[in-house]
């Protein structure tokens, strides 16, 4: 109970679940689900801190949903997720996370981490382009 | 603020999640003792030992046969050797841990030292950072337990879980606080993991994964006051386990060494933990002459504490100028270094180059005048002469000039 973040993240450091280490790989991975980085670290730990902040896809695969967590409840598990759902276009809803993050003043230091996970979330939804001569030929273009 | 002199009440919850009302419980003071992880580590690779069966190779393996070595000049080893002959036995080397059919090498015995003895100051440490530890949701969650739906920790649950009878009522009431996602993630791999142990090693060479499911994950762990029934029923659920507070054991609470376990506490177990561990103002009734570890800092906040006034006091300001190292450059090749170590030298410099063009310049006409040339007008001595005429006459001009201004400006 009388813990702090910090003091979390010396326990929890160096063994959790989420700890991924790779061959060659100096710094460790973490699977954690709030982990916006998937690095093992202070600042992206999904776990150890009061406000955390993932960006995952949204349920129907069109758009992400950004999930906060509340401060005021970290006692309690069931209570303290937010999930605010981001739908309305690439442009705008990129924007709103911005202002959401900033203007709420909540942690500013991951808003640019989760700015580049939303819009991977989105480009990840957009249909894969056909390459080669299939692409050309349901352009119009007739196969020569 | 030190978060060591709030006290916080939890709820307990009932079969149906919901928080009773009028019943809150004052957190008991263990969760607010000191974490420690390294003494959580060491205690429980201590105790891991301590339900060892002993094992060792048989007192007469590798010695039961003659052999004697042959001695010298039979150019072989002198390894004892097996005596007689007619078999392919004899004549091998016997004894030797090196020896196929000798004795292994200090073969083992079974007067090892198998237990260890741990101080039960700090067997109790143990305990108690283990138990704070499985009050904060990060470190449950780190551990790999699933919480997301749970409502409260520590999570305090009715007494009426004790009168538990089948294991149909207490997997409803996993289900109900939402816990029964963490058993169903252990489940998968407690299916897989006796599939494995029952299994030989040549089958289990072949399947993918068996690795995983070498390790049993353990689920939450229910500890109870009273078993009027609770724990046959719950004995049955994968990874789950119940524990007696009056027993609690590191093993359970700390499996690996690790804190965080999920742990799920009936009421009346959890008020018997300022009984049996102590408050720092009372000692513990249950346990003699024992209290909880003095935290080593009253904070653990460390942002907060780099914030504080009286920290900040102390420190010194941020030194925020940027020191730039400078480059040393030659002035006797540099004319511009020169130049602003000696601000005279350009003049020098420039009276020089003047002087030396003036020279050749007359050079070249006493030259010219010599050999009754004419120069054409762009010829540089021309230029150069005509140029030195002008700028004769301009210094002339602004003498004149200032000369005229002085007596104006005394008036």
């Amino acid at each position: 109970m009388a813990t702090s973040s910090h003091l979390n993240w010396l326990i929890i450091r160096n063994n959790n679940a989420f700890l991924l280490k790779k061959r060659d790989v100096k710094k460790p991975f973490s699977t954690e689900p709030n982990n916006l980085a998937s690095v093992s670290s202070y600042r992206y730990s999904g776990i150890v801190h009061k406000k955390t902040l993932g960006v995952v896809p949204a349920a129907d695969k069109k758009g992400f949903t950004a999930v906060l967590k509340k401060g005021k409840y970290a006692q309690r598990p069931a209570k303290n997720t937010v999930r605010v759902d981001f739908k309305a276009g690439p442009r705008r809803s990129l924007k709103k996370l911005k202002n959401l993050l900033i203007g709420s003043k909540y942690r500013k230091d991951l808003t640019q981490a989760a700015l580049r996970r939303a819009s991977a979330v989105l480009r990840s939804q957009k249909p894969a382009p056909v390459k080669g001569k299939k692409a050309e030929f349901a352009k119009g273009k007739k196969p020569e | 603020m030190s978060l060591g002199n709030a006290r916080p009440l939890v709820s307990v919850y009932t079969e149906k999640n919901e928080p009773a009302k009028g019943k809150n419980i004052c957190l008991p003071a263990v969760f607010k003792a000191p974490i420690r992880p390294d003494v959580v580590n060491e205690v429980h690779q201590l105790l891991r030992r301590n339900n060892r069966q002993a094992y060792a190779v048989s007192e007469l393996a590798g010695h039961q046969t003659s052999a004697e070595s042959w001695g010298t000049g039979r150019a072989v080893a002198r390894i004892p050797r097996v005596r007689g002959g007619g078999t392919h036995r004899s004549g091998q080397g016997a004894f030797g841990n090196m020896c196929r059919g000798g004795r292994m090498f200090a073969p083992t015995k079974t007067f090892r030292r198998w237990h260890r003895k741990v101080n039960v100051n700090q067997r109790r440490y143990a305990l108690v950072s283990a138990i704070a530890a499985s009050g904060v949701p990060a470190l449950v969650q780190s551990k790999g337990h699933v919480i997301d739906g749970v409502s409260e920790f520590p999570l305090v649950v009715s007494d009426e879980v004790q009168k538990v009878q089948k294991t149909k009522q207490a997997v409803i009431f996993l289900r109900r606080l939402k816990i029964w996602a963490d058993i169903q993630k252990r489940a998968n791999n407690w299916l897989l993991y006796w599939w494995c142990t029952s299994r030989s090693a040549s089958v289990l060479a072949v399947v993918p994964c068996a690795t995983v499911a070498r390790i049993a994950r353990r689920g939450p762990l229910v500890v109870y006051d009273k078993d009027e029934g609770l724990r046959q029923a719950f004995r049955n659920i994968p990874g789950i386990e119940t524990i007696n507070v009056d027993k609690l054991n590191l093993l359970k609470l700390a499996p690996g060494g690790h804190v965080g376990r999920f742990v799920i506490w009936t009421e009346s177990a959890f008020a018997r933990l300022n009984d049996l561990f102590g408050t720092w103002k009372k000692p513990s009734t249950l346990k003699k002459g024992y209290n909880l570890p003095q935290p080593k800092m009253a904070n653990t906040d460390l942002s907060r504490l780099l914030k504080s006034e009286e920290i900040r006091k102390v420190l010194r300001d941020p030194r925020k100028r940027v020191f730039r190292s400078v480059r040393r450059l030659n002035p006797l090749t540099n004319v511009r270094q020169l130049i602003k170590l000696n601000p005279y030298a350009e003049v020098l410099k420039r009276r020089a180059a003047l002087a030396a063009e003036k020279r050749t310049v007359a050079k070249v006409l006493a030259k010219a005048k010599k050999q009754n040339v004419d120069l054409a007008k762009s010829h540089f001595a021309n230029v150069a002469t005509k140029a030195a005429a002008n700028r004769a006459k301009l210094l002339a001009a602004r003498k004149k000039k200032v000369a005229a201004k002085k007596p104006a400006a005394k008036k």
